[in-house]
């Protein structure tokens, strides 16, 4: 899958996932933070995000330093699932 | 036990402008609340919220923001039962792996009480009553209760219930609810089912009598499939609990489901034709907490001093409005009393 379009399926995916009600995926800047300043998300957020890489990707996060860096922003997780998935 | 405030989320307008004159219809057989707008609610928290816990929220942080409570009772049958099958579900859709917290945590009965009191950070007792068709009313005798041991101390009590597509369908194959079935025909149209209903109901209560809208001078919960049973412990409860039937109305939670029919009309007969009957279920549908919303009802009713015409049984000429009795059951097994006075 080109990474374009990876970014988008991710964004959507984060939208569903997080119910995010008032966000559309083109609301969410590709570099924007994704916890505190941002998108405003929260540590219950992380766990539904955690969940939603390994559902769709195949992708366990043991690490919550690791988690931490994958979750930055969109582009963090993006790269991160190129190399990593395993569907 | 006295009720000083209260607000109501339903079907129909009883929320900031109250207008019961224009009755919503119902959809499909169902009835579906109104939801509030929840101002001072964290984003995060909102969209987490299943709309058992929303209607919880718009109904009862209002009431415990104006005012410090010593606790917070609810009941609820079910809770967020929607919530709680998307939980299930995904146990099952993947194979008991890796599950998200949010459906889980929202899904308790209990997280309407805890969001409640996390939100105004009120640490007192929070309690939360699932007995069914009866949520509500234990939930009152715990209140009634807790007044009882602590003179002076104040409670937010309520009765919240959401339909869930889950709990909509197995009612609906029981034979409970209709599709076919609407509100506007209710009473008219004879057949074995009703009509699937939810809304929230919250009150302020304390043993403070001054100012009080009314207070709630006697309860009774059993339950029995015996019609006779009925009429004689609600002739017990009138020959005990009320003390004069002038300016009384009964509130009956006849729901058009013609097999409940007679425990209905044995309590009407039981109290007399001189008294006034009340029904509400063409607004709200059945829910197990609907008796919550008949409080409200009485409440409005000594409050306004009138009802709208539609609300009415019978032709009446009741002109002042100093006492409610209710009476309301659940799928023929859930039976409860309750007298309300000026």
């Amino acid at each position: 899958m080109e990474k374009e379009a990876l970014k988008q399926q991710v964004k959507e995916q984060i939208v569903k996932f997080l119910n995010l009600n008032t966000v559309s995926p083109a609301d969410i800047k590709d570099d924007e933070p994704l916890f505190g300043e941002g998108l405003g998300l929260d540590s219950i957020d992380s766990i539904e995000l955690i969940v939603m890489l390994s559902r769709e990707y195949g992708i366990n996060i043991q690490d919550p330093k690791e988690g931490r860096k994958i979750l930055t922003n969109v582009n963090t997780m993006v790269d991160y699932i190129e190399e990593h998935r395993t569907k | 036990m006295h009720l000083h405030q209260h607000i109501c989320i339903s079907p129909q307008q009883t929320n900031d402008d109250i207008g019961l004159d224009n009755i919503t219809p119902s959809v499909d057989g169902k009835l579906l609340a109104i939801e509030p707008m929840l101002e001072g609610v964290p984003p995060g928290m909102l969209r987490r919220m299943s709309k058992a816990v929303r209607m919880g929220i718009g109904a009862g942080l209002p009431l415990i923001k104006n005012n410090e409570v010593d606790g917070i009772v609810i009941g609820t049958a079910n809770g967020g039962m929607e919530d709680c099958i998307k939980f299930l579900n995904q146990i099952i859709d993947y194979d008991e792996g890796l599950l998200t917290p949010a459906n889980f945590v929202q899904s308790t009965p209990n997280a309407i009480a805890g969001q409640l009191s996390l939100i105004t950070k009120n640490r007192s007792y929070n309690a939360t009553h699932v007995h069914n068709g009866l949520a509500f009313e234990n939930a009152v005798i715990d209140a009634q209760m807790l007044i009882g041991e602590n003179p002076g101390s104040s409670y937010l009590l309520g009765g919240v219930d959401e339909i869930s597509s889950y709990n909509y369908n197995i009612d609906l194959l029981a034979g409970w609810y209709d599709k076919t079935k609407s509100n506007t025909e209710l009473y008219t149209v004879a057949s074995n089912a009703t009509i699937a209903g939810e809304g929230a109901a919250m009150f302020l209560v304390n043993n403070n009598a001054e100012e009080a809208i009314a207070k709630i001078a006697a309860i009774e919960i059993f339950q029995s499939t015996d019609k006779s049973e009925v009429e004689s412990r609600f002739k017990k409860f009138i020959a005990d609990a009320v003390p004069e039937m002038n300016n009384t109305l009964l509130i009956s939670g006849e729901n058009g489901d013609q097999r409940f029919l007679p425990l209905y009309a044995t309590c009407e007969y039981a109290i007399g034709s001189s008294i006034p009957v009340v029904r509400f279920k063409h607004l709200t549908g059945e829910y197990p907490t609907a008796s919550a919303f008949a409080l409200w009802l009485a409440c409005q009713a000594i409050q306004q001093q009138s009802l709208p015409d539609h609300l009415y049984k019978y032709e009446h000429n009741l002109t002042q409005i100093d006492h409610v009795i209710m009476y309301n059951q659940y799928q023929g097994k859930q039976h409860s009393f309750m007298y309300i006075a000026k």
